[in-house]
């Protein structure tokens, strides 16, 4: 069913501004339709802010955006091509899941009502009590399950783990990467950890400081990115230092690579995503450096 | 739209009726004895020229009932804070809204769902109660004295101004929940203009939808034991007052201090022929009987347009605002 040449979701120079701050800036990335996305970055990057513009809920300050094709809007064939769940899982507390399921069933055209009852039967979830009165994992579910009965083409995530024990969170994300298997829909989900997303996502958007830093399918991100270590000295022709840390005699930097590094003085190593997306972020190297002062970053 | 509208709202709609149910019985009760009342009294009275009395008559045992009857000028209100403010409030409250707004609906058809209930609702139940409560006055209204239907605070519990004061509040409420998105500030905003703008419209501007009449007395109508100086059932804007012979208006009461000065030191008794000689009347202003149901249409307008604009507001809020 899905066009291929259509990317999930398509931005250019996309941006945000509330007053005089921007919360998202010059944001352009493009994902094709058959991925599942983390958007990570630290609180405050701008990662609700570009999910509710992807969602429609809120509008650019600037730049393009369209998903699946459409710019988001008050369009009723855009409404029924995503699925959106909000930061906390909002719910009608009083009402119960079925009571949900039964109303939003007559809100969307192409509701999977068997669907959705299934779901929540395996996963042992009191559809006749009110969703107040369920856990937090349960109500993720509840919240998940709502958003897949639509059967969008794009499922917007904000936050769905942040709030659950590490049980409930493993179970959350298995049932959804069961979801967006094979015919399923495309998935952004958001987190400030890559650790609670890199099991199953294939794609990375990087949001660090309102802007973007990285958008690319995570095979790619591991494939350019290495860790060079040399002489205190100009890094080598063709990387881009993501990070640089010196010791006495010593430059090790995080860089990505426009192509291979010729130059003999340079050791090259592979280098784990978690790191990548750290030193994107700004963050502490990981502990194996620890010997090593840091007393300069570029980025 | 209407499941989920009824779904949310239920409550507030099974304790409106239960509420609506218990003032019907009481005063369907009372109206039918009050009724019977009036008309065995009506049989004898004109004979004995006590008719004015019916006022007395008929509430002897009922001033509780009354206040009761007074009290439903506030059922507005009631409909504009509890289901009124509430309504988009307790969406963004919640976060809900985030969620209704990313179903298969638009937020057009989503608040016209929602909000078109909600002002239905308030139509159909102040109606109801107003309906109930021109019943019961009916006997009263027959008689005219001494409240008229016409008079401040009567006029504001019958006929078709409860119905618009009701679609009014709830616009108010929907409105100050998409303005604040918390129920608190939409609540207090909602009693504060409801109730400021309710008192500065009855006290300042229903008197001028028409121009009143003026009936002019002599100074005597001013005396102890006067007669009733408008015609029954007139809504008397300015009470009986004392026109100087240069036209001044001196008030309500023959005081000292206008009086000429021959005038002052005449007997008690002779002290009105004495001012009336010199060029003093009396004159009332007032809207007659007549004009009851055109300042009826007249107000209920004025509320039903600041509704259509708050309902306006509202639509561009919710259609023009991040969620």
């Amino acid at each position: 069913m899905r066009t291929q040449e259509t990317p999930a979701i398509d931005t250019a120079g996309l941006g945000k501004r509330y007053g005089s701050l921007w919360a998202l800036q010059d944001c352009t990335v493009t994902v094709p339709a058959d991925r599942v996305t983390a958007l990570i970055g630290p609180n405050g990057a701008g990662k609700t802010t570009l999910l509710k513009i992807l969602a429609g809920l809120s509008r650019p300050s600037a730049g393009e955006v369209t998903v699946l094709g459409r710019r988001p809007g008050q369009d009723a064939g855009f409404l029924d091509s995503i699925g959106y769940l909000a930061q906390d899982i909002p719910l009608y507390r009083r009402l119960t899941a079925g009571d949900h399921l039964r109303i939003f069933a007559r809100l969307n055209r192409h509701w999977d009502a068997a669907a959705a009852a299934d779901r929540l039967a395996a996963l042992n979830i009191p559809v006749s009590r009110p969703v107040g009165s369920l856990s937090g994992g349960q109500r993720a579910q509840v919240g998940l399950s709502l958003a897949l009965a639509k059967q969008p083409r794009l499922l917007l995530l904000d936050e769905p783990v942040a709030a659950l024990d590490p049980l409930a969170r493993r179970e959350f994300l298995a049932s959804l990467a069961g979801a967006a298997a094979e015919g399923g829909p495309a998935v952004i989900l958001s987190s400030h950890l890559l650790h609670d997303l890199e099991r199953v996502c294939d794609h990375l958007i990087l949001l660090s400081a309102s802007r973007t830093q990285l958008c690319d399918s995570i095979d790619n991100v591991l494939a350019t990115h290495r860790v060079l270590i040399g002489p205190r000295q100009q890094p080598p022709a063709g990387v881009t230092v993501v990070k640089a840390t010196y010791a006495a005699r010593q430059s090790r930097l995080l860089a990505r690579l426009d192509g291979p590094v010729l130059d003999p003085s340079w050791d090259v190593h592979e280098v784990a995503l978690e790191d990548i997306v750290l030193a994107y972020m700004g963050e502490a190297t990981s502990p194996g450096n620890s010997t090593l002062t840091a007393i300069g970053e570029a980025s | 739209m209407n499941t989920l509208t009824w779904r949310l709202n239920r409550n507030q709609a099974q304790i409106s009726a239960a509420a609506l149910a218990a003032l019907a019985v009481l005063l369907l009760i009372t109206g039918i004895a009050m009724a019977g009342t009036y008309h065995s009294f009506l049989r004898t009275c004109a004979a004995a020229h006590t008719c004015a009395d019916a006022h007395s008559l008929l509430f002897q045992d009922d001033g509780v009932l009354n206040v009761v009857a007074y009290a439903t000028m506030a059922v507005p209100l009631l409909f504009g804070l509890f289901w009124g403010a509430p309504l988009l409030a307790r969406e963004f409250e919640a976060g809900t809204h985030s969620l209704a707004w990313t179903q298969g609906v638009t937020r057009h058809r989503w608040l016209a769902g929602t909000a078109g209930w909600a002002l239905t609702a308030a139509a159909l139940w102040g109606a109801a109660v107003s309906a109930l409560v021109t019943w019961w006055r009916l006997p009263e209204n027959a008689v005219g004295i001494p409240y008229p239907r016409f008079s401040t605070g009567i006029f504001d519990i019958q006929g078709i101004v409860p119905v618009a004061y009701s679609v009014f509040a709830v616009a108010l409420g929907i409105a100050a929940g998409a303005l604040f998105r918390r129920l608190l500030p939409a609540m207090a905003t909602t009693i504060a203009v409801f109730a400021g703008l309710r008192f500065a419209i009855a006290e300042y501007l229903r008197p001028h939808y028409m121009t009143p009449l003026t009936k002019v007395f002599p100074l005597a109508a001013m005396g102890f034991g006067a007669p009733p100086a408008t015609p029954v059932g007139s809504w008397v804007v300015r009470a009986l007052s004392a026109i100087g012979p240069n036209g001044h208006n001196y008030g309500d009461a023959i005081q000292f201090s206008f009086m000429p000065a021959a005038c002052r030191s005449v007997a008690q008794g002779r002290i009105i022929p004495c001012m009336a000689a010199r060029g003093f009347h009396a004159q009332a202003i007032y809207q007659p009987a007549t004009r009851f149901w055109a300042f009826q249409g007249i107000e209920a307008g004025i509320f039903v347009v600041l509704a259509a604009a708050l309902i306006a507001l509202t639509w561009r809020l919710v259609l023009t605002r991040d969620a």
